[in-house]
Formats: structure tokens, C-alpha cells, sequence
């Protein structure tokens, strides 16, 4: 059993009183006090073009249990951004769903439903004008 | 005006090598330039399984909001390790949040059928949510 803890720390000053949260969470498999112990590792990849392509595949996770997504842009340009959705492939435009746009320094962590072929992780990038580099990794049970 | 959301994930067993560390730091800004985001919506709620069975709306998309750079943060903070809340864009799971689980995400709301939902299973869950988002257009006066 491994202990993986995430902590996410988000302050703004939108509000006038300002606003601040932190949390805390050890990933645990589903409905249990155990670790999750599975992971493909830390990946990296560097796109040098707006092809999309596929960063994780669901079949290597067990679906419906408490798996989480991690995946950063480690760019620093804020105008450009890779778009992640989930997907059969990485061809089948018609079927995404598009679940959001990282933009040069965002960073995202999500429950995955890894389920079946529809939830394969996939990344496109917005700009092949610069190579936008995507750190990502999965834990899984 | 900023908003920075910082994440940590660390893990001294996970790997057999060499322990995990992975550091990531983000000001979040409107898509396409520097400009900070600057509106900001948070609540809290409690989902009973009966009541949010099919899912409850966290929040809806709008037309305005497709393609921009929004954020949102949620957190199951239910206690019991077999109470979960599945999270849903639309008519797609993104995964399960058990006890104690927070996630944080962009939401392009790339159509406007993109909304959040959220479900209670197991038992209640006490939840809360933050939405970090650009601007929008007011409504004109009648």
C-alpha cells in the first residue's frame, strides 16, 4: 500500500475580503482506507504540432473505482493552451468531450472514471508555432 | 488582482526508486492574454442520495462561457470512506470524488450542454464548490 497525498492551495483577492482554501487529500481506492498503489509514472510529452494525441488509456485502469488525472501545461504562455478531452481515440473528433483548456502554467487533478475506450485522456494542442511540453500522470487502482 | 492555485502531490512509497514530488503553481488568467480572471462564485451544499439522484446542476454553461478559461474546484467532505460523489460534464462521468477528495479543473464549456452535476452516493455528502471565471455580459434593463 503506498500514501499519496495531494494538496491544492488556491488564494485570490477577487472578493474584497479576500478569499483562501486549502485542502488536503490521500488518495485511497474506492470505499476503503487503503492507498491507491498503481501508476504509469510520471509522462512527458512534447507536441510540436496540433495533432491530438492520447496520453493515458482507460483500459489500463480498473473504470469506476478512484482513480485521478493529473496533467500540467508547463508552458508560460498564457495565449496559447492544450485543450484535454475524453476519447475513443485520438481521431474521432466526433465523440470528444471536451472537458477543458490548459493554458501555460495550468494544471488540473480529476477523478477518473476510466471507463472502457471512452475515457482515454486525450490532449491536443492549440498552436504548433512553439512545442508545448504536457507533465501528466494517472493513479490508479 | 490574482488568483494562484497551488497543487503538491508527494508519495515516499508510491515509486520503488525515488520518492514522488511533483510541485505546480498557476495564476489564473482569461484565455488568449495576461489578463487575470476576475469574477469568482462559491458555495456549499449537502447531497442526499434521494434527493440528487440523477444528478444535481453545481452550474449550468453558458454561450458566454464557451472557450474561455475557467476553473472550478469541488470537495467531497463526507467522512465516510464509501460515500461518494460522481461528477458528471454533461451526459459524460468524469469520476468519482470519495470522502475527503477534491478536484480541480478547466471548463471550456465547449458547447453550452456542458454543465456540472453532481450525485451522492452511499450517503449524504456535505460538498463545496468554487468557480473561477471571466467576465460577463450584464443583462440590459428593461
Amino acid at each position: 500500500m503506498a500514501t499519496i497525498n495531494a494538496s491544492i492551495n488556491i488564494t485570490s483577492d477577487i472578493p474584497y475580503s479576500g478569499f483562501s482554501l486549502s485542502k488536503t487529500m490521500t488518495m485511497t481506492k474506492a470505499g476503503l482506507e487503503t492507498g491507491i498503489e498503481n501508476t504509469n509514472g510520471l509522462g512527458v510529452k512534447k507536441l510540436a504540432a496540433t495533432t491530438a494525441v492520447v496520453l493515458e488509456l482507460a483500459a489500463d485502469a480498473t473504470a469506476s473505482g478512484a482513480n485521478k488525472l493529473y496533467i500540467r501545461n508547463t508552458g508560460s504562455n498564457k495565449a496559447e493552451h492544450v485543450k484535454i478531452s475524453f476519447n475513443a481515440s485520438a481521431s474521432a473528433d466526433t465523440t470528444t468531450e471536451n472537458i477543458g483548456r490548459l493554458y501555460g502554467g495550468d494544471w488540473m487533478l480529476i477523478p477518473w472514471e476510466a471507463n472502457g475506450t471512452t475515457h482515454n485522456v486525450i490532449a491536443s494542442p492549440s498552436t504548433a508555432d512553439e512545442v508545448t511540453t504536457i507533465e501528466y500522470m494517472t493513479f490508479h487502482e | 488582482m490574482a488568483t494562484i492555485a497551488t497543487l503538491s502531490i508527494t508519495s515516499a512509497d508510491l515509486l520503488p526508486s525515488s520518492p514522488l514530488s511533483i510541485n505546480a503553481t498557476s495564476t489564473l488568467m482569461k484565455a488568449d492574454n495576461s489578463v487575470d480572471l476576475h469574477m469568482m462564485e462559491s458555495g456549499t451544499g449537502e447531497l442526499t442520495v434521494a434527493a440528487s439522484n440523477g444528478g444535481v446542476v453545481v452550474k449550468e454553461a453558458t454561450t458566454a462561457g464557451v472557450g474561455t478559461a475557467a476553473k472550478v474546484y469541488l470537495c467531497n467532505k463526507a467522512t465516510d470512506s464509501t460515500y461518494y460523489i460522481q461528477v458528471k460534464l454533461h451526459d459524460i462521468i468524469l469520476g468519482r470524488l470519495y470522502a475527503g477528495d477534491w478536484m480541480f479543473m478547466p471548463w471550456a464549456q465547449g458547447d453550452t450542454d456542458a454543465e456540472i452535476s453532481v450525485e451522492a452516493e452511499g450517503g449524504t455528502c456535505p460538498y463545496e464548490w468554487a468557480i473561477f471565471k471571466e467576465g460577463e455580459t450584464m443583462v440590459a434593463r428593461t
